[in-house]
């Protein structure tokens, strides 16, 4: 028998079977759980901790004409490296200046403009490319070339406009160039 | 013999609530931590490259250009864009009104007309989807509307960051209207924004 003031221990008044065990409301949780986990796994594959991501682009100081043709031909000839990027994802350089046989096609894959970039990369001194996007061409070709610029390594590079006089010597030379 | 014991063998019991709190506390994290992507003004292909950087979720401008060339302008925040409109309307002499103010909040951002923003506000919510946003005029006479929201912008929002969101196959000339534009009000640096790409991926062209 249990004494008067003895706390009666809960557990131990079950073990002897004094206290009935209460029928209380035994929910069946497992398809609480389920649901639980499902949204669970939903929420966590859907959610891609979204965040923009871009290239910086840092533009020169806009100045007057003049001066801005006095810095391009300062750029030694050797050095310098022109992209034309046509629409329909065409792509033309030169080396130096501008010349009737001087415009070559490109392709943008890696086989292509990369590996093209990492030669002229390695032999040049103080390599300058000048990015010259027709009008007409995707925007997309831009980002490209912006892109195999920061892959390569190259610092020092001009977005520009593609000249009139360039295109009459590209037509000249039998490539296909759409009006500015 | 009592066959109801042997037919129901003694399983042990496991206790699931901490389980299910779990769970459940997970559930709604993620749920918290979920931004589905709320209604952009305008759908934008954007072009791939592997340029990693981070933008910052506040103090954003994004400059959207769809792939017929027409500009929209986005402010991260609602509070910007209500501070954002109020100059606006101080500048130009306007007057919206409190309910105006409150649906240029809600509004991630629009591309039409100074002109045409008043119908655009007034347009409820739900029909606004359907309003044909002609783009926000790079040059309309001498005046560089998009130019001009940008300087208010920038007023608004001290530590403003400008990216630019252009559809891959913007035509260039198109882009160079909007580089152009932000060069010539002195915004040097911006951001392009792109989707990310392995360094082996091809354009594949």
């Amino acid at each position: 028998m249990l004494d008067i003031d003895e706390i009666p221990n809960p557990n131990r008044l079950r073990r002897l079977g004094r206290v009935k065990e209460k029928p209380g409301i035994a929910t069946d949780m497992n398809s609480m759980v389920d649901m639980a986990f499902l949204l669970l796994t939903f929420f966590m594959l859907s959610t891609t901790m979204y965040r923009p991501r871009g290239m910086e682009l840092v533009m020169p100081v806009p100045d007057d004409e003049q001066t801005r043709t006095e810095e391009v031909q300062a750029v030694k000839a050797s050095q310098a490296l022109t992209l034309i990027a046509l629409p329909d994802n065409k792509l033309y350089y030169y080396r130096g200046l501008p010349e009737v046989g001087g415009f070559k096609p490109l392709s943008y894959d890696k086989k292509g403009l990369r590996r093209f970039l990492q030669t002229f990369v390695q032999e040049t001194e103080k390599p300058v490319v000048l990015l010259k996007p027709h009008p007409e061409c995707a925007f997309e070709n831009l980002v490209i070339l912006l892109d195999e610029m920061n892959i390569n390594h190259i610092g020092r590079y001009a977005i520009d406009r593609v000249s009139e006089p360039e295109l009459t010597l590209m037509r000249s030379t039998g490539i296909p160039v759409p009006d500015l | 013999m009592r066959l109801s014991a042997l037919s129901r063998p003694k399983t042990p019991q496991i206790d699931m609530t901490p389980m299910v709190d779990m769970a459940f506390l997970l559930v709604t994290f993620f749920l918290l931590a979920t931004t589905f992507k709320t209604g952009e003004i305008v759908w934008v292909q954007m072009p791939r490259s592997v340029a990693g950087l981070n933008l910052p979720m506040t103090d954003l401008l994004t400059i959207f250009v769809d792939k017929d060339g027409r500009a929209y302008l986005s402010l991260t925040s609602p509070q910007a864009r209500r501070a954002w409109l109020q100059r606006h309307a101080q500048v130009n002499q306007i007057q919206y009104t409190e309910d105006e103010y409150r649906a240029f909040e809600t509004m991630s951002g629009f591309g039409v007309p100074s002109t045409q923003l008043r119908a655009l506000l007034q347009t409820p919510a739900e029909e606004r989807k359907r309003f044909k946003q002609t783009g926000i005029p790079t040059k309309v006479g001498d005046k560089n509307e998009l130019a001009d929201w940008i300087i208010l912008a920038r007023v608004t929002v001290p530590r403003l960051r400008v990216a630019i969101k252009a559809d891959a196959t913007t035509p260039y000339k198109k882009v160079e209207d909007v580089i152009k534009t932000l060069t010539d009000i002195n915004v040097l640096r911006f951001t392009l924004i792109t989707q990310p790409k392995k360094l082996n991926d091809d354009a594949g062209y």
